[in-house]
């Protein structure tokens, strides 16, 4: 930093985008916060690793059983109906995951916030980047999953962590409204487990997309996780790429996180008088 | 750029407003949003505004260390929160020439589940230094510390004394241009108050600027050449620090009676409560700051409309964030008043006040049915500052600040039982 800079302090008003350089220079403290976060869950619980590991191992077993033995579904999944689930559980514990610790993040961090300076964004993103290391340690399941149904290692499976990062500016995106719309109405907080638990329903994690009927398709189309799962599932397990509800992913993730980062930011001076 | 002698700071006509109702009471959902589109729209009540400072302007220069004092609620708290960017002010301008630290707490952001060595880097982080700089000061900060053995304990099992030095040590290892630092001596014993407290003659002496929050005169004094006296928001004093603490010594103990017309009330109102003083116990004068341990009166004021036979008046001593420390009431005591209607007053005395350095406010009520009904109830209202003092104890009194230390004091008597290892 530079020690003869000057600093203004005015009272802002109206729209500003996110400064980005200032969080790059604080992006020790990202890593530091992220860090910790991982430290402290893993360090609190001796299974942290399997509980992570638990949740989506379990819910590929209940919904295995539930769809393919009680209602005797027919998917045409293409892949065997545990791999299916397994993925979309993953990637979609990921994200919702993000969003509520990211939305609520900076609830927990009211303490800093009002008692020191830094850009408050690193919150919400350090939040991110915690759920994307549980993330990648429950993805560690596939691994013998895949090999137990031979499914052959392919270049397609490059693409896993790009769809992976999309999925992280969704649900960064979703997280920086959330968190600021969070200072403003308490009640947000509460909505929101409800609101993501209808949203998976709506998202092909559980089902394909094909189960779902025609009239309800359009759901799937305007959901942007609908590319992110099935895209994540067709760099995996081989499989035609949904390009087009891709493409839509990835605009939408883009417009939700700038306008999320401009209403985060508008917002921002009032999270210390607030919180 | 900055020249020597030239200022570090400029503050001009700065202001902050706070919106009482939408800080607290009006907290909005977005159910009350949603459902309010469908409602016409109705008068609300004004939203109570507080301009907690207002036209502030003064410069510090290069190098320079100032000392902030004033009542609570004053607005020192508020300046320091708007010159370390964590709130935005309403009006006005501060301009900062070089790097900004602030440390209004010590030990912000520390985490008790990791050791001493992982909060180094985390609490450094938090107050602005990169890896490098906390790698580069790690071993003094460990040394001034004290804590080489303990260093990979988490700090929950750390002593409340280590976690303050260690707290403390990371952020004596800042290098910022200017340090803004808000009441952090108060903690800690003597000694090592003495080593921050020159530790932070040596940050100042060293070119940098340093501001100054604190309710201890005696420090501000020795560490600071300029202080600023603030009051009700605005600048009261500024000058040679002996001076403005000076002015502020005389003008303590001229308080007022709390003006109690825009206090929200509970109860039907049979007798209203009409006003409320602090007073000295001998002369009846006002105090709007108490010495530790310092007898104070309460005086409460009232209007009886309905004749009330057997009320009880009561009043609670609060913390400064609303928390009841304890109350007393006239019928517990065996007393109760048949009122008729007319204006009254009573009093209290409270002889010995263990509460220890801080702010707290009040609580009063006037019951109809004692112990289960109040007919007048005011929730919190005046402050009241307890100061260390100055000196009747000498040290051992100065250390007893609020924080660490919690709320009350106590006479305690230690004696030992066995001496050496067993």
């Amino acid at each position: 930093m530079d020690p003869t800079r000057t600093l203004v302090i005015e009272p802002t008003r109206g729209w500003r985008a996110i400064d980005l350089r200032e969080v790059w220079a604080y992006r020790d403290l990202l890593r530091v916060f992220a860090w910790r976060d991982v430290k402290v869950r893993y360090r609190q619980t001796v299974l942290g690793a399997v509980w992570v590991m638990g949740q989506p191992l379990v819910s590929m077993i209940i919904f295995s059983l539930l769809f393919t033995r009680v209602a005797k579904l027919r998917a045409e999944t293409g892949v065997p109906y545990p791999l299916f689930v397994l993925s979309g559980v993953l990637i979609w514990n990921f994200v919702a995951g993000a969003i509520q610790r990211s939305g609520n993040s900076l609830l927990g961090a009211a303490h800093l916030i009002s008692k020191v300076y830094f850009p408050r964004l690193v919150v919400p993103l350090s939040n991110v980047a915690t759920d994307l290391v549980d993330f990648a340690i429950a993805a560690l399941l596939l691994l013998p999953m895949m090999l137990y149904y031979g499914i052959a290692p392919s270049a397609s499976m490059l693409l896993a962590p790009l769809l992976v990062a999309l999925a992280g500016i969704f649900a960064l995106g979703a997280g920086l409204w959330i968190a600021a719309l969070n200072v403003e109405y308490r009640d947000v907080r509460v909505v929101l487990p409800w609101v993501l638990q209808i949203a998976m329903y709506a998202t092909p994690v559980v089902y394909p997309l094909s189960a779902l009927p025609e009239r309800y398709r359009w759901i799937a189309v305007v959901n942007p996780m609908t590319g992110i799962v099935e895209g994540l599932r067709a760099a995996l397990f081989g499989g035609v790429m949904p390009a087009e509800a891709l493409l839509w992913s990835l605009v939408a993730s883009v417009l939700l996180l700038v306008s999320g980062a401009y209403y985060f930011r508008r917002m921002e001076r009032l999270f210390a008088d607030v919180l | 750029m900055t020249a020597p002698g030239k200022s570090s700071v400029q503050i001009e006509n700065l202001a902050k407003r706070y919106r009482l109702g939408a800080v607290r009471t009006d907290y909005t959902t977005l159910r009350d949003r949603i459902a309010g589109m469908f409602r016409r729209r109705q008068a609300t009540p004004e939203s109570r505004e507080i301009w907690a400072l207002r036209d502030i302007t003064f410069d510090i220069g290069q190098g320079e260390a100032l000392g902030l004092i004033g009542h609570n609620g004053a607005g020192k708290s508020t300046l320091l929160k708007i010159l370390s960017r964590i709130t935005e002010p309403t009006e006005g301008r501060a301009v900062l020439h070089g790097r900004v630290a602030s440390l209004l707490e010590v030990g912000t952001g520390f985490h008790p589940e990791l050791t001493g060595r992982e909060n180094i880097f985390l609490n450094g982080a938090i107050l602005g230094m990169t890896r490098d700089e906390i790698r580069r000061n790690f071993d003094a900060i460990v040394a001034f510390a004290e804590i080489e053995r303990f260093l990979d304990t988490p700090v929950k099992r750390y002593s409340s004394g280590m976690y303050v030095r260690l707290a403390f040590a990371v952020a004596a290892h800042l290098t910022p241009e200017i340090l803004l630092i808000d009441e952090v001596l108060a903690v800690g014993d003597v000694e090592f108050q003495r080593r921050c407290l020159g530790r932070m003659r040596e940050v100042a002496s060293s070119g940098r600027t340093v501001v100054f929050v604190s309710h201890n005169l005696d420090s501000i004094e020795r560490l600071c050449s300029r202080a600023v006296l603030l009051s009700r928001g605005s600048v009261e004093r500024i000058g040679p620090s002996s001076e403005v603490i000076a002015h502020y010594l005389s003008r303590r103990g001229k308080g007022a009676v709390v003006d109690l017309t825009a206090v929200d009330r509970i109860g039907e109102g049979r007798a209203r409560i009409t006003g409320f003083e602090v007073l000295d116990v001998t002369a009846d004068e006002p105090l709007d700051a108490l010495e530790l341990r310092q007898p104070f009166r309460v005086r409460i004021h009232y209007e009886v409309h309905d004749p009330i036979p057997g009320a009880s008046f009561g009043f609670g001593f609060l913390t400064a964030m609303g928390d009841r420390i304890f109350l007393t009431e006239t019928f517990e005591t065996g007393k109760t008043f048949d009122l008729e209607p007319g204006p009254g007053r009573i009093d209290c005395i409270i002889r010995t006040p263990n509460v220890l350095p801080g702010t707290y406010r009040f609580e009063l009520w006037i019951s109809d049915i004692p112990g289960v009904r109040a007919t007048d109830h005011l929730q919190a209202v005046g402050e009241i500052e307890v100061t260390v003092g100055m000196g009747t104890d000498g040290n051992s009194v100065a250390t007893l600040t609020s924080g660490v230390r919690g709320i009350i004091h106590v006479d305690a008597d230690w004696s030992p039982l066995y001496s050496g290892a067993r």
